[in-house]
């Protein structure tokens, strides 16, 4: 599997990741990182006490972090929550809501891990 | 040469993200153009930019993060006179979060993601660029050791403070420390810039009580700009007292110059009087402050008039060379022996000046080699014409100024004088002052040795007057001692005068120079003088300096003398 395939394989925006960081093998070298950054877990945790404080932090951090890896749906996705909760806007979803934005990351990074991980293990 | 870019500082980056990724990401942008070093919250990025707060070029701080945020990093560096030079961009992509930490005083802001390199590489170079350039202004702003202005930058808000707020009554203020290299020298630099910063805050202290600015203009000279002050003898002792609690042991005398505001009257001349006053200070251990008034301004005009003069009175004969007789008083009746040449100056416009007026002032600038050159001319010219009219040869006393001494040209001039004029050696004689000693005392003997080699006899002049004489008379070989008029002056009536004047007689006979006696103005003095034992006398009892067509008439009476003798 080559790093443009893993791109594809988990949702991610290759070009966009050039972008940022211009060549591959740094690409490689990053995306790697992805699992052991914590973003995932920490956003999956705040979720569960409904923390808008924490949920707001934490989407933040995976939109920033995903954003520079070109992962672009994740980003997008951790945006939604970000702007739920950031402090002084209206909330505009429900909790129900949010828990099934939060379901739909959790499942995107998941997948992102998992691609990663089998493109390490190659 | 070095070039400017040499001169760089390396430039150090922090970059502050929770996230590890997006700190690499953004040091992977960074790291072909600077050094990076990063922090992962706001607690590490505080320490990281104390630890570095003298080398780091920019930090690059993310807002959102765990521990202490962007902003409330941003809050304390703001706040902290030692950080708060270094410029913060914040790493954001929400728009209020921009506004509001531009607000707080962040330089610029870059959003995630960093897609756009050339983007962030050129706002980082500019927002650096920008800092340094304002730390360079800072730095050529303010002196570094009292933070006080650079005279440069004094000068100009000075400037503008006279132009903007003409209705302020601005007082100049110059106060220097008597000897500060002897200061330096004594106690060591670090404590001669103790003494400096001491006095820069203490200036500091005064300007936050009055309205001002100061500068320290070069070494120890520093000026003061500030609204009228009615107490300045209070001031120097304020300012003194605090130099005294910090240097016991070690005596530091502040002097200080002020010219007080005189509508119309721009900052730059307004210090130049103050500059004056506080240079007519040196040498006065009584006050050490001084006011500058219409009478030093007038001098100083008169002075700058007379240094612009000179040469167009020498040109025009506008000096005048008078001769005082010496006469030899161990004989019956006293015999003329020989004259001083004495300088006067008839000006076209200002009458008639005394030397006292431009004898020192020439002295100091050294232009009064142009006025020993022109004496010494005149005077040998006049004894040859003496000489060839009335068959008599007159020697003459001529001054020999310190700067003379050395002129590499001086012995080639004065051959040229003798030569000319068909004279020996010995019709001129040369007055060294005393003060003439006190410098370079090795090569002004070697000169003297010269002269005196080729026939010149050599007079110290003003015995006694100064200092160091006793030492030198050991040393210098000289041929007449010209004892000091003070000491004349009172003989008749202390005993203690004429008892110095009696050892001073004994010094010669002993070293076996005659003396002269100056300012002889009475019979009885004279008749002192002359059971004493003293050999030659000049002064009013005789004569007053006369010109040389009166003069005349002095060698024509001396001949009548001779001829009678033979008769």
């Amino acid at each position: 599997m080559t790093i443009r395939e893993l791109y594809a394989n988990i949702g991610g925006n290759y070009d966009h990741a050039v972008q940022v960081m211009k060549m591959e093998k740094l690409i490689d070298r990053y995306v790697r990182k992805l699992k052991n950054s914590g973003v995932g877990d920490q956003l999956a945790a705040a979720g569960e006490t409904m923390d808008p404080e924490k949920l707001f932090e934490h989407a933040h951090a995976m939109k920033g972090v995903c954003g520079n890896l070109g992962l672009d749906d994740l980003a997008d996705a951790a945006n939604i929550i970000t702007e739920e909760f950031r402090p002084g806007a209206a909330r505009k979803l429900s909790d129900a809501e949010v828990k099934e934005q939060l379901a739909k990351i959790d499942a995107m990074y998941r997948r992102a891990v998992d691609g990663i991980a089998a493109y390490e293990a190659q | 040469m070095i070039k400017s870019k040499q001169l760089n500082k390396p430039q150090l980056v922090l970059v502050v993200d929770d996230q590890e990724i997006n700190r690499d990401v953004l040091g992977m942008i960074l790291e072909d153009y600077y050094e990076i070093i990063y922090a992962s919250n706001g607690i590490e990025a505080l320490s990281q930019i104390e630890a570095n707060r003298d080398e780091l070029s920019v930090v690059l701080l993310d807002l959102l993060m765990p521990e202490m945020d962007g902003f409330q990093v941003l809050e304390r560096v703001r706040k902290d006179e030692r950080l708060n030079s270094i410029p913060i961009i914040v790493l954001t992509a929400e728009k209020n979060a921009e506004l509001r930490a531009l607000q707080m005083g962040a330089a610029d802001f870059i959003t995630k993601p960093f897609d756009m390199h050339e983007v962030i590489l050129a706002r980082v170079g500019r927002i650096i660029e920008l800092s340094e350039g304002r730390q360079l202004i800072s730095a050529a702003e303010y002196d570094r050791l009292t933070m006080l202005y650079n005279r440069n930058f004094f000068f100009e808000y000075a400037n503008r403070i006279y132009n903007y707020h003409p209705e302020w009554k601005m007082d100049a203020i110059v106060m220097d420390i008597d000897q500060f290299h002897m200061v330096n020298d004594m106690n060591g630099r670090d404590f001669g810039d103790n003494v400096l910063r001491l006095l820069g805050n203490e200036i500091r202290a005064f300007l936050g009580e009055t309205e001002g600015i100061a500068s320290r203009f070069e070494a120890d000279r520093f000026d003061i700009y500030c609204k009228h002050y009615d107490d300045y003898p209070a001031l120097l002792e304020r300012f003194q007292d605090k130099i005294n609690a910090m240097s016991k042991g070690a005596s530091i005398r502040l002097r200080m110059g002020v010219k007080p505001w005189k509508e119309g009257v721009e900052p730059v001349l307004l210090f130049d009087r103050a500059r004056a006053a506080c240079s007519m200070v040196r040498g006065n251990y009584k006050s050490h402050l001084m006011i500058y008034n219409e009478d030093m301004r007038m001098r100083e005009i008169l002075n700058q008039r007379l240094l612009n003069d000179l040469r167009r009175a020498v040109e025009n004969h506008e000096l005048k060379v008078l001769y005082q007789p010496k006469y030899n008083v161990q004989v019956d009746p006293p015999r003329l022996s020989s004259a001083e040449a004495l300088v006067r100056w008839w000006h076209p416009e200002l009458g008639m000046i005394s030397p006292a007026s431009f004898i020192p002032l020439f002295e100091n600038n050294g232009e009064i080699s142009v006025v020993d050159n022109y004496v010494w001319v005149e005077a040998a010219r006049q004894i040859a014409a003496w000489r060839d009219k009335l068959g008599m040869t007159i020697p003459v006393s001529v001054n020999l100024s310190r700067v003379d001494v050395f002129d590499p040209a001086l012995e080639e001039i004065f051959d040229r004088i003798i030569e000319e004029n068909q004279l020996s050696h010995n019709c001129l004689k040369l007055e060294v002052t005393e003060s003439a000693y006190t410098e370079n005392a090795g090569q002004l003997i070697e000169v003297i040795e010269r002269l005196r080699k080729k026939g010149f006899e050599i007079e110290m002049d003003d015995f006694g007057s100064g200092y160091s004489s006793l030492n030198m008379l050991s040393s210098m070989p000289i041929d007449v001692l010209k004892m000091d008029m003070a000491f004349i002056r009172n003989i008749e009536h202390n005993a203690t005068d004429f008892r110095l004047v009696e050892l001073i007689l004994d010094i010669a006979r002993y070293l076996k120079v005659s003396v002269v006696a100056e300012g002889v103005e009475t019979e009885e003095q004279l008749a002192m003088l002359k059971n004493a034992g003293c050999d030659l006398v000049q002064g009013y009892y005789f004569s007053r300096p006369l010109p040389p067509e009166d003069f005349e008439k002095l060698i024509i009476k001396e001949k009548n003398i001779d001829r009678g003798n033979q008769a």
